[in-house]
């Protein structure tokens, strides 16, 4: 059993849950303000090809950083405009986003790099192993000061339960949900950038792997929370984590079938959901385009 | 309403003249030339492995000119090459009809995933050659173009195991398929015949094909198998198997400047993706084997059925150059090589894992 439970899998589950976590808190802010984002796979996508294509070309990490936050927000714009402005079923507008973005890095790639849909390989030395690990760890107390502690968190969880009431009250409803798409974008284009000049060191295609689908199920499991998102993303880096040390142990001689150890995870994911977190209820306005009275 | 009906007729006008002048054009360059379409697996032509090696091998025959423009042993055969990247699974059958639709000569699919879509295709298309890489189909049209892996894995098997300080190494797998336990099976087999007392972990990326693209995962695999010892990892992961590549070389060099952990590519070289930290590549001489079958259509001569390329003639083979000669000692070598002569000959039998 201690060859499975130790150090080495706490650091991988941390490493796991990461990508998890940054997109998570994205997603957070903008269903707070009531915008349904489920482009996060599609904006981490973003993140993580122009983080790994920037740094390739400057031979700097922290430009490359920055560009991945600025590309995630700048796509989480079209979301945003796409909602907000046309007031267009945010649900089609991320599904867009996110097919989008499995053709447009393949297109830019074969610009740059001759390639169709990867990067080079960044050198070792421009890897940022710990910088977004350590990212995400601090984002967590700081969105839940901003979220309960400041009046632009008072705002925008107005703006994503009672819109009506917060322009009553003179908050103005679409700039606080720009704001927070736009949030949400630069957060998951963190969590890109992680992927592809954290964890590894090129960017391939389609390479975040349904991480965006699985953190906006640790955001409505952590009941849209901060701390709460944390922990459950914390458990399924965990539970993935186990997953990759459970594979190929074998139990009193029989091997565990790979198929059944890569199910572990999701199984937990839907007990949990199903079983244990009680009633999660979504922002009230979350999905509903605000139209000002007129 | 006028003006409204004005510019669709110029819009059909538009479309119809865009479409005649594509249609010379397409003309006007494909005269007397043999052409060749092919579909490459969801892993894309730049994965540095597998499709990478088809890509060349094809590109060789249309250019004489490797991608990266350097020239081929062999000769250009002067065809006309059109490639199609499928973005998912369901693209993979139009861009093949497209191919046939127009009549094109040769229509390679490279990947065991588009064997029984290729079958459903080249039963429509009787009188057009097809060729299909690591897939096998009974049609008298379609050429299968299959590889002994299991007996060039046996081989890095052996060198892994030789190589390694801690007798334990891994192996990495994209998806869990047939195809990839042979890899794996053939792997252990050699591992065991250098040193009985080997211990080789398998491990798997995923049970989809997007196992293929995951490098972050096959990373955590990787620091997974190095955290219970593996000193040497084989991969066979696509992408993916680029993972273990940033997994042994953040493991480091010791005070001599050795690596302290090994990786084994495969399918195409990948010796000099990380020069020192890479121990050899078994690779798959998917270029060779797509170069030929369109030189057989330019000669007329081609033939269905299979093509099977194993050790003899390096169809399959352990990649020894100026990035590796360093890293693998010469008794090493020379057993690899008496193993190499033995399977070939037939006196040594390596277990195929897709035919148990």
């Amino acid at each position: 059993m201690s060859d499975i439970f130790n150090v080495g899998l706490l650091l991988s589950a941390l490493r796991l849950a990461t990508p998890l976590l940054l997109a998570a808190l994205g997603g957070l802010f903008s269903e707070r303000a009531g915008v349904i984002n489920i482009a996060l796979e599609g904006l981490m996508l973003a993140g993580a090809f122009t983080a790994a294509s920037v740094t390739w070309y400057a031979g700097s990490p922290w430009v490359g950083l920055v560009s991945a936050v600025l590309a995630g927000a700048l796509i989480a714009a079209v979301h945003a405009v796409a909602c907000i402005r046309y007031r267009a079923d945010q649900v089609v507008s991320g599904t867009a986003i996110n097919i989008l973005l499995t053709g447009v890095p393949a297109l830019l790639s074969g610009a740059f790099f001759l390639s169709s849909g990867s990067t080079p390989q960044v050198p070792q030395e421009n890897l940022i192993p710990w910088t977004p690990i350590v990212i995400a760890g601090l984002l967590v107390p700081l969105t839940y000061y901003v979220l309960y502690y400041t009046p632009f968190g008072l705002r925008l969880r107005a703006v994503g339960e009672n819109p009506e009431a917060a322009d009553a009250a003179g908050v103005s409803v679409n700039l606080m949900r720009y704001a927070a798409v736009l949030i949400s974008g630069a957060l998951a284009g963190i969590g890109g950038a992680y992927l592809s000049i954290g964890q590894s060191s090129l960017f391939t295609r389609n390479m975040s792997a349904g991480r965006g689908f699985i953190a906006l199920a640790a955001l409505i499991f952590g009941k849209w929370r901060p701390v709460q998102t944390m922990l459950a993303c914390l458990l399924f880096g965990f539970t993935e984590a186990v997953a990759i040390q459970l594979q190929g142990v074998r139990f009193g001689g029989e091997e565990i079938p790979t198929q059944f150890v890569q199910i572990i995870p999701y199984v937990l994911t839907i007990v949990v959901l199903a079983g244990f977190i009680g009633t999660s209820r979504a922002p009230r306005a979350l999905g509903i385009p605000y139209q000002k009275e007129k | 309403m006028k003006l409204r009906m004005f510019l669709a007729a110029a819009l059909v006008c538009a479309l119809l003249v865009a479409g005649t002048s594509c249609r010379q054009e397409t003309r006007a360059d494909e005269k007397g030339k043999i052409r060749v379409g092919i579909v490459f697996d969801i892993g894309g032509k730049d994965d540095r492995s597998f499709n990478a090696a088809a890509y060349d091998g094809v590109k060789c025959a249309e250019t004489g000119r490797h991608p990266d423009g350097t020239p081929c042993e062999k000769p250009s055969l002067g065809i006309m090459l059109r490639d199609v990247e499928p973005g998912n699974p369901t693209s993979i059958e139009p861009a093949m009809r497209a191919f046939a639709e127009r009549g094109y000569d040769l229509i390679i699919g490279v990947g065991f995933a588009q064997a029984p879509i290729m079958e459903t295709v080249a039963k429509d298309y009787p009188n057009i050659n097809f060729a299909i890489v690591d897939g096998a189909s009974e049609l008298p049209n379609v050429a299968s173009l299959v590889f002994k892996e299991h007996e060039g894995s046996y081989l890095v098997g052996m060198i892994a195991a030789k190589e390694s300080k801690t007798g334990k190494i891994g192996f990495i797998g994209g998806m869990d398929i047939g195809l990839i336990h042979r890899f794996a099976k053939g792997y252990e087999e050699g591992a065991k015949a250098a040193r009985p007392d080997a211990e080789v972990m398998v491990n798997y990326v995923g049970v989809t094909d997007g196992a293929w693209n995951n490098p972050g995962k096959g990373k955590e695999l990787a620091l997974a198998q190095i955290g219970k010892g593996a000193d040497v990892i084989f991969t066979a992961a696509g992408n993916s198997g680029l993972g273990a590549f940033d997994a042994v070389e953040q493991a480091g060099k010791d005070s001599s400047g050795r690596a302290t952990h090994f990786v084994i590519g495969v399918d195409s070289n990948q010796n000099c993706v990380k020069p020192g930290f890479v121990l050899t590549s078994m690779v798959k001489r998917v270029d060779n084997a797509v170069y030929q079958i369109v030189s057989d259509v330019v000669e007329k001569k081609f033939k269905g059925g299979f093509h099977v390329y194993g050790l003899e003639a390096d169809g399959v083979a352990y990649s020894m150059d100026k990035c590796n000669q360093q890293l693998i000692g010469p008794d090493v070598l020379q057993q690899a090589e008496q193993a190499k002569q033995k399977i070939i000959a037939g006196q040594v039998k390596v277990t195929d894992a897709m035919k148990q």
